[in-house]
């Protein structure tokens, strides 16, 4: 690993930059980040730290409110993405924009302008970077026919043949395999060994104590750590992501359901190719299971195939002992709910009136002989959950298209609210929503459970997991790696868990 | 509707998005009259003209009805003039040694097997509909030539022809102001009896006796060819069923967000096959009705039909991209079409501007539309990094231009 020249090099220098949205929302308030020529920098923080923002920024994508960038010692005021690449910053994003139906070769070489190309130039050019980064790839593939973690390596490959001096990598690793890991690794080793620095930025802190040559670490928009990764022990990276206001979680009086409340959900041994490996658990009336993973854990996995929405899911998914069918009708039949992650795709209906989406799950209940819906009892349920949920709309006839994040998904929630649901499987819940709904949805959940209902909670923000679960899970790679109770255990010990650190901590015990 | 009072243009005050082509009907009706009327022709709005315009538009308004419900579903049917074909000659080649009723059911029963043959392959295969019917299209038109030989089919009989014209040709004479009124009074009876009140009531109530008495006293009955009544039952029957079922409802949302659609317990594949069967179905009843007007039908029969129907149903409002659209305002696309086109015959304009304006006034229908609409939808909110609103603002939020 090439360490300690990055005092006198600074290829990249960012300094006080700050980010405020139209909006209000201060995404940046005043970070300083150092890249050196060749070095490989982690960049990490939690969920909302200002990594993706910060990212942006660097690569032209958004424009900074505030704030100085030097790149190879010249101020710089990047407008788009080109000027930046121009520059010399290529950025691989999670997800990896590509032309699906050319080739490989077609792919690496399309920011390349001019007229003249031949094709023999190209490969021979190819060979060089693959060369550079020790990677084999057919250079005749169409990109549609890779894998994940070859498109990966066809974007890190595009970055460095537009002669990248920064490649930015966000989540690189997160929905690869091992081996596919490995290989992403061995060209961020490369890469650096041969001159080019790399802005790591990933949740997987083995990851990022294993490649990197320091660490920059975000929280709330602020640097809070930069330091050389050697100095650096796990615990004291896992604290400083956390910080330490956030292990004062409020502590919550959840009441815990009785010790002989009935069984409502078990599942046994649930598979879905190499995204779940072979998952159980059990949720009784009135419990708040959490579930800890980071992205690309299999979390929202989980939830989908217990709800019976993965065709290739294999494994037993019982409701009060009785066996599930494999399908979302079915589950919705038996009494079981599902919150997506993505409730714009999969949870609403943005051109329907918060009405129509309220009772589309439970429209024969509202219908005269089942078959004919009533209108006018479909507003009250909406007006209903419009007041029961503070909803923040004009009234039940306005389209939740137009709602914003939080009040949209009071709507999701309201689908199943009154349908008689019994089990919650609630998707990042919270994610995109504002403080104050938040704590809404939050009460929200502990209601249900207080009305006998089990709820399983994903959540990549392991605080408000704890803060809202009597137990919870931690899912790793599809497996689940750890159980704990809520009060027994802290985000800083979940973090660790979740991000592939335990090991080492067993190592060194 | 009680709809909250947000910002209100012109667009939205006459509520062009849902109305748009009931305006336009009436604008061009009126444009009509006028110049038939300052020409010295006889009176456009006469009841043999509207009969006629009816009649024309009768065929193209059954498959409009049932093209809306695919549009709806977010597919798309390009294969129903084929299918009607294939029904056509399949009904005129059995009738004379079958007889007319096994020669409908088989005719129906094919058209009915080829949408669900669209549908399966739509749905199970995956295949873009666009391109699956194109395909089908083509290929029925195969088949209708392999089983004509190229020839035109007639039937032959006596007593086959007479089968035919008696679902065909004729009239019926529908007192229809009678039959509305009779329906209001009962829907009104049947309200106060659920224990609804109020102004709306009474005055359907009201209106309902009014248009009955009148129908009845002043014997205002509509004399139209039978397919026109047929039209018009469908059309009803589509109507309620989209309006006011389970499953109408079902039918929207699967068209407007299939996945979403599917987690909240919908049957999709059956919300997207279904409309398909019906509407193969609705194609051999018009290759049957198509058939027994002429009596015979040949290879070409029914050509280009699909492009006046998916035009017809753009026309009135239907959205392309599924989860919205109404069967009558589709309808009156229709009308719309053929009134145009009938407006050339009366005023004896030049038949070669015909195609023109109607392309143009598709256009510019979709145009109206689609401006309509932006007004109405606003940029979606965010899903990663929702910027914090304040809390306090009690106003309702709606959200701006977002950077993410």
């Amino acid at each position: 690993m090439p360490s300690g020249e990055q005092q006198h090099v600074a290829l990249l220098s960012m300094r006080d930059v700050r980010k405020v949205y139209p909006s209000g929302t201060v995404a940046l308030s005043g970070v300083d980040l150092r890249v050196g020529a060749g070095e490989v920098v982690g960049l990490v923080g939690a969920n909302g730290a200002g990594k993706s923002t910060l990212i942006k920024v660097l690569s032209g994508a958004i424009a900074a409110s505030d704030g100085a960038i030097e790149w190879e010692g010249q101020p710089q005021s990047w407008s788009s993405p080109a000027d930046a690449q121009a520059a010399g910053v290529a950025t691989v994003y999670q997800h990896i924009p590509l032309a699906h139906t050319l080739s490989v070769l077609e792919n690496v070489f399309l920011g390349r302008t001019g007229w003249r190309r031949t094709t023999a130039a190209l490969e021979r050019e190819l060979d060089q970077l693959l060369e550079r980064i020790g990677y084999r790839i057919d250079a005749h593939a169409p990109v549609e026919e890779l894998s994940i973690g070859q498109r990966q390596m066809v974007a890190i490959l595009q970055g460095i043949a537009q002669g990248a001096k920064l490649l930015v990598l966000d989540e690189p690793t997160a929905s690869l395999a091992r081996g596919e890991r490995e290989v992403v690794f061995e060209a961020v080793r490369r890469l650096s060994a041969s001159g080019t620095a790399v802005l790591y930025v990933s949740h997987f802190l083995d990851e990022i104590l294993d490649l990197t040559d320091r660490v920059t670490v975000l929280r709330d928009g602020r640097v809070v750590a930069d330091e050389v990764t050697a100095e650096l022990s796990e615990d004291a990276l896992v604290h400083t992501i956390v910080g330490r206001e956030l292990l004062r979680v409020e502590q919550r009086e959840i009441d815990l359901p009785p010790a002989d409340a009935p069984l409502l959900l078990e599942v046994e041994d649930l598979r879905s190719g190499d995204r779940l490996q072979g998952v159980s658990l059990q949720l009784r009336a009135g419990e708040i299971v959490g579930v800890a993973g980071l992205l690309g854990s299999g979390r929202s996995e989980l939830l989908h195939a217990i709800f019976g929405a993965d065709p290739n899911a294999s494994g037993t998914v019982r409701i009060d002992g009785r066996t599930l069918p494999r399908s979302p009708r079915a589950a919705v039949a038996a009494g079981v709910a599902l919150v997506p992650e993505d409730r714009g795709r999969q949870g609403l209906f943005a051109d329907f009136e918060i009405w129509r989406n309220a009772s589309i799950a439970d429209l024969p209940s509202l219908s005269r002989g089942r078959a004919l819906p009533d209108v006018e009892l479909e507003r009250e349920r909406a007006r209903d959950a419009i007041g029961a949920l503070k909803i923040k709309a004009p009234g039940p006839d306005a389209l939740v298209g137009e709602l914003s994040g939080g009040n949209a998904q009071k709507v999701v929630f309201a689908k199943w609210l009154y349908s008689g649901a019994r089990v919650f499987l609630l998707d990042e819940p919270t994610a995109g929503i504002d403080i104050g709904a938040k704590a809404d949805i939050v009460e929200l959940v502990r209601d249900l459970a207080r009305r006998g209902a089990a709820v399983l909670v994903a959540d990549s923000e392991f605080s408000e997991l704890l803060a809202v679960s009597h137990r919870v899970m931690v899912l790793r790679r599809g497996q689940v790696v750890a159980e704990r109770v809520s009060g027994e255990t802290s985000d800083h010990e979940l973090v660790s868990l979740a991000s592939g650190l335990e090991k080492e901590m067993q190592r060194a015990a | 509707m009680q709809r909250e009072k947000q910002r209100r243009g012109v667009l939205d005050v006459l509520k062009v998005r849902d109305l748009g082509i009931v305006y336009a009907l009436i604008l061009l009706v009126v444009v009509l009259s006028v110049v038939s009327a300052a020409t010295g022709r006889p009176n456009y709005l006469g009841g043999d003209n509207v009969a006629n315009i009816l009649d024309q538009a009768s065929l193209v308004g059954i498959l409009v009805v049932f093209m809306t419900i695919v549009l709806v579903s977010g597919n798309f049917d390009l294969s129903v003039g084929s299918i009607g074909a294939l029904s056509a000659a399949i009904s005129l080649s059995v009738i004379d040694e079958r007889g007319v009723v096994v020669a409908i059911v088989l005719a129906i029963a094919a058209a009915a097997v080829a949408g669900l043959i669209n549908g399966l392959i739509v749905q199970v295969v995956g295949i873009n509909a666009f391109i699956v019917t194109l395909g089908t299209m083509t290929a029925l038109r195969g088949v209708v030539l392999i089983l004509t030989d190229g020839r035109t089919i007639t039937a032959e009989s006596s007593s086959s022809r007479t089968a035919l014209q008696s679902i065909e040709s004729g009239f019926w004479t529908v007192n229809f102001p009678v039959i509305l009124g009779l329906l209001a009074l009962i829907g009104a009876g049947a309200a106060l009896a659920a224990g609804h009140r109020g102004r709306r009531l009474a005055l359907l109530g009201g209106g309902g006796a009014v248009l009955a008495i009148a129908g009845f006293v002043g014997d205002m009955g509509f004399r139209y060819a039978k397919p026109v009544w047929y039209m018009a039952a469908i059309t009803l029957v589509a109507w309620a069923v989209l309006r006011f079922t389970v499953v109408g409802r079902r039918l929207y949302a699967t068209g407007a967000n299939a996945e979403a659609a599917r987690l909240s317990g919908i049957n999709v594949a059956r919300y997207k096959i279904v409309p398909f069967v019906l509407t193969g179905a609705a194609a051999g009843v018009v290759g049957v009705l198509y058939g027994a007007k002429l009596g015979a039908t040949n290879p070409t029969a029914l050509n280009g039909l699909e492009l006046t129907v998916i035009a017809a149903a753009i026309l009135g409002g239907t959205s392309l991209f599924g989860g919205s659209g109404s069967v009558i305002t589709s309808v009156i696309g229709a009308l719309f079409l053929f009134t145009i086109a009938n407006g050339f015959n009366v005023l004896n304009l030049g038949a070669n501007y015909q195609d023109l304006i109607e392309g143009v006034v598709l256009i510019v229908a979709a145009g109206v539309y689609t401006v309509a609409n932006r007004r109405r939808a606003q940029a979606p909110p965010p899903d990663e990094e929702a910027p914090p609103r304040p809390a306090a603002s009690s106003e309702p939020q709606r959200v701006g231009v977002l950077r993410g």
